[in-house]
């Protein structure tokens, strides 16, 4: 397994590389701009020149890039031209909240779609699947945006529950995570619900189910004992890489809601060209994309003997 | 003029202590017209307020540009005219006696954007909390007035080109140093300084000089570099600057009011640079805590020079770009405040029982510019085309719900004082399609129209616009852009549908925009008769010469077709009923001290 994780760390590494490099690339197209963005659209072309040369754009791509590849790797990110300060003040923070809304979905999506997903699972065709499948579908095919809109008319306007905006100016405030933490369990617990469905239904119809029931024991043993460990290997997955799309899926809610997360400071950052931010932003991807499939990977063997490490 | 005078013979003076204000009447003293700062043309003005050939507001405006303090003028223009003698928002200073309540905290939803050197502001966001600790050396009022702010007094040559401000004495710094000229002269270098990347170089180029550097750009052109002129600035003594102009300005006090001229302290260089992080102002408060994209909170200070301010606490909070976001932090009553409500809610505010609109009239409005030297733009009948397609009160009432007023493609509004009436423009399908067809496009033409994604009033008003040129054959494709990218190309592209903020004097952006060569004509519009014209009416004092100036700067520009501009926005602001003494100022500028929670 050691071999394992350190081939998976060096993949992490090449992979960093690459994509630090085309990001870097893809901002070059039009470095000018950068300057009109630290100094405002009504800057003079004389006073942008003065940035442009103050800030070392003037070097050549290739020096640019390994000078902010060396600051990196001795732990500095740069400084962020949207937010005038280091990108590590104001990225870590952010991640953390984008954690914390996170960790609140989940503690429902996978409690509840793993729940029902292995009910809908359990008979398949039954009433009980039959709802949980259409409700699942039709919460899934809801874009966040229009649930966000029509949450925020029922709590907010309607029936004044909940607060509309979830910025945590007043400190952490668990009434303000609401809305948001509802509008990701509601998009995203139906897709895990499906999947965990159709791995029970498939679980349900192997001959060592068939056989369990056969030999007369009770129903609720059978699921317990020998369904449901084999039918969570698949969600288990799903779940891991639900996280991957956790970091940019909750761009949307951050947005419409005005959380202060990784979401929201991703699309800042690329709105306004922010060099470093964006870059930072992009190795979090990547980390948060290398180690959650190698937990999977990890988890996968432990779940499933059979399968072993390559 | 004589009976100008007898008046100004009835003087009002306003000695103040700290926290206390008399105010006292020296009806016999001739001493302050005879004083030789006055400007030449007060007495004049208030002969024409007497005779009824300006009104109180515009000798109010003048009086108050020209040097005269603002509540001396008030108490003239009250004592001429017979109406209220000091209007209720300044009563306060003058009695002493608060109007409002004391205490609470005021929660405002607007952006926190990063605020490190008030001179390169590009927002007036970062304005807005900087306003709470910083000052101005003028304040432009809600009613577009312009009043001395740290500047007590000031005087003006017959010329225009040599400023004299008077600062008011022992005035502190929160950190305790004495507010003087220093302060001042250190502001003006810096704003002039090229590498300081200030705009406020191109509101002074009055004060500034260019030369070649002796390098060559990348088009092989020689670069310039603008600096500040020798002896622009002048110290008098520790309470005086005098400003040099190399050519007359009259509209200098409103620029010193324009959100990058906010006064940092002498030492604002030495001692770091950044202004959230060592944030020593004058004002009415003192930033306590500072995070860009989330919050700003502002302490009230208790020693502050101008009186005590009401409120305890401001807090900025930062909810995104999503107007939705300040709407619904509004109707949950996690603010009392919005910076700036579009108009598509306005409806909804109606209905949220807590809430109150403050609106006010404003000369911001969106054009849509054509550039002179690009084809088909070059043939003056291709762009008149596209200007009389237009039905100025339709395109007002489709894009932004009626609210505001129409305009007349000249870029000078109603609400400007030497605004000159014309007649209104009337959409002219045949003349527009005659026109068309003499320019060789007789089966009609295709054109790009750039506009920005937000605010979308202004998407709004391109689809409009695009629909009123169809019967003519001027298909009109509409590039809808993120707003960051529109910010790169708003004075790049041929076609485009730009916005442009309010100032308070007509003038004022004709000279930013359509001189020619000037620093934002996005048009390339150059014409030496308009550029000869608009110097006359920017060094004319007098408001009736003026508006004769400027009725014909308004018919070239609409006669050239330059831009096609529908109206002149109205601007709201969203608030929780408590709120009062909030006056929502044309700019969105946020001077909070006069604000007070019922």
């Amino acid at each position: 397994m050691g071999v394992f994780i350190l081939k998976r760390l060096g993949y992490m590494v090449v992979t960093m590389f690459a994509v630090s490099g085309l990001v870097f690339l893809l901002l070059e197209v039009s470095p000018g701009t950068v300057a009109t963005k630290a100094l405002g659209a009504f800057s003079t072309e004389e006073q942008r020149r003065l940035w442009l040369e103050a800030n070392g754009y003037y070097e050549p791509l290739l020096t640019r890039y390994f000078t902010w590849l060396g600051n990196v790797l001795s732990g500095n990110f740069g400084q962020s031209i949207r937010f005038k300060v280091p990108v590590g003040d104001i990225l870590w923070p952010r991640l953390l909240n984008t954690a914390i809304l996170g960790a609140s979905a989940f503690a429902v999506i996978i409690p509840l779609s793993l729940g029902l997903g292995v009910i809908a699972g359990m008979r398949e065709g039954s009433k009980s699947d039959r709802a949980i499948s259409i409700t699942s579908i039709v919460t899934t095919s809801i874009p966040e945006f229009a649930s966000a809109v029509f949450f925020s008319a029922v709590f907010v306007f309607w029936l004044k529950w909940l607060p509309g905006t979830s910025g945590m100016a007043e400190g952490f405030n668990f009434k303000e995570l609401v809305l948001p933490v509802m509008v990701l369990v509601i998009y995203d617990f139906g897709y895990v619900t499906r999947m965990t469905r159709s791995s029970m239904a498939e679980v349900m119809t192997t001959p060592y189910i068939r056989t369990a029931i056969l030999k007369g024991l009770p129903r609720h043993q059978v699921i317990i004992r020998h369904a449901l460990r084999n039918a969570l290997i698949g969600p288990f997955t799903i779940i891991m890489l639900q996280i991957n799309w956790l970091l940019s899926g909750v761009i949307v809610v951050e947005f419409f809601f005005a959380y202060k997360g990784f979401g929201a400071l991703l699309l800042e950052a690329s709105l306004n060209q922010d060099i470093f931010l964006i870059e930072a932003c992009a190795m979090v991807a990547v980390v948060v994309a290398v180690v959650t499939q190698t937990i999977a990977d990890i988890a996968y063997t432990r779940l499933n003997p059979r399968i072993r490490f390559a | 003029m004589i009976l100008g005078i007898m008046f100004l013979e009835k003087i009002v003076s306003v000695p103040y202590s700290r926290g206390q204000y008399k105010f006292h009447w020296e009806m016999n003293s001739m001493s302050f017209w005879r004083d030789k700062t006055l400007h030449p043309y007060i007495p004049e003005i208030a002969d024409e307020m007497l005779r009824g050939r300006v009104d109180r507001r515009e000798f109010l405006r003048t009086a108050t540009l020209l040097g005269m303090s603002a509540t001396a003028a008030y108490g003239i223009a009250g004592k001429l005219t017979g109406g209220e003698m000091i209007p209720s928002a300044n009563a306060q200073m003058l009695t002493g006696v608060p109007k409002g309540n004391f205490g609470g905290t005021l929660r405002v939803s607007m952006r926190v954007q990063p605020m490190t050197d008030p001179a390169t502001f590009d927002w007036t966001e970062m304005s807005n909390v900087a306003r709470q600790f910083l000052e101005y050396l003028f304040v432009t009022g809600a009613d577009n007035i312009t009043r001395p702010y740290l500047c007590r007094r000031w005087a003006v040559s017959r010329d225009l080109k040599t400023w004299t401000l008077f600062l008011h004495q022992g005035l502190k710094w929160s950190n305790g140093d004495e507010f003087n000229a220093d302060d001042v002269i250190f502001n003006f270098k810096r704003w002039l300084d090229p590498r300081t990347g200030s705009s406020n170089q191109s509101l002074f180029t009055a004060m500034t000089t260019s030369a070649a550097t002796g390098k060559q750009g990348k088009d092989g052109k020689p670069l310039m570099s603008t600096t500040m002129a020798p002896g622009a600035v002048e110290k008098i003594d520790d309470y005086t600057v005098r400003l040099h102009l190399n050519r007359g300005e009259l509209a200098l006090p409103e620029s010193l009011y324009n959100y990058p001229t906010a006064i940092v302290h002498r030492r604002f260089s030495d001692e770091g640079g950044d202004i959230s992080k060592n944030p020593i102002g004058t004002g009415a408060y003192k930033l306590t805590q500072f995070k860009v994209g989330e919050k700003a909170i502002l302490q009230k200070r208790k020693d502050y020079w101008g009186g005590e301010p009401y409120l305890d606490r401001i807090v900025y909070v930062d909810h995104g770009d999503n107007p939705g976001a300040s709407l619904a932090a509004l109707a949950s009553n996690q603010v009392d405040l919005v910076y700036e409500t579009p108009v598509e809610q306005i409806d909804v505010i109606d209905k949220i029982p807590t809430a109150k609109i403050f609106e006010t009239v404003t000369a911001q409005t969106a054009v849509a510019r054509m550039q002179v030297d690009q084809k088909p733009f070059t043939d003056k009948r291709v762009r008149t085309a596209v200007r009389l397609c237009q039905d100025h009160d339709k395109l007002l009432l489709l894009a932004h719900r009626g609210r505001g007023i129409a305009a007349e493609d000249h870029h000078v509004a109603p609400v400007h004082p030497d605004y000159a009436p014309l007649p209104a423009p009337a959409q002219d399908y045949r003349l527009a399609k005659r026109l068309l067809a003499d320019a060789g496009f007789a089966g009609g033409l295709e054109l790009r129209l750039d506009c920005r994604k937000d605010p979308p009033w202004e998407v709004s008003l391109a689809q409009a616009l695009a629909e009123m040129c169809k019967p003519v054959g001027i298909r009109i494709k509409i590039n809808v852009m993120p707003n960051a990218q529109f910010s790169e190309v708003w004075d790049k592209t041929p076609f485009g549908l730009t916005a442009w903020t309010h100032r308070p004097l007509g003038f004022m952006v004709p000279n930013l925009a359509y001189r020619s060569g000037a620093q934002w004509n996005e048009t390339h519009y150059s014409n030496p008769e308009y550029d000869r014209i608009l110097d006359q009416a920017s060094s004319t004092l007098d408001v009736k010469s003026r508006k004769k100036h400027m009725a014909k700067l308004q018919s070239i520009l609409q006669e050239n077709a330059v831009i096609a501009q529908p109206f002149w926005r109205s601007i709201f602001a969203a608030g929780n009923k408590r709120v009062q003494g909030y006056e929502l100022h044309p700019s969105v500028y946020h001077r909070l001290n006069k604000v007070w929670l019922a």
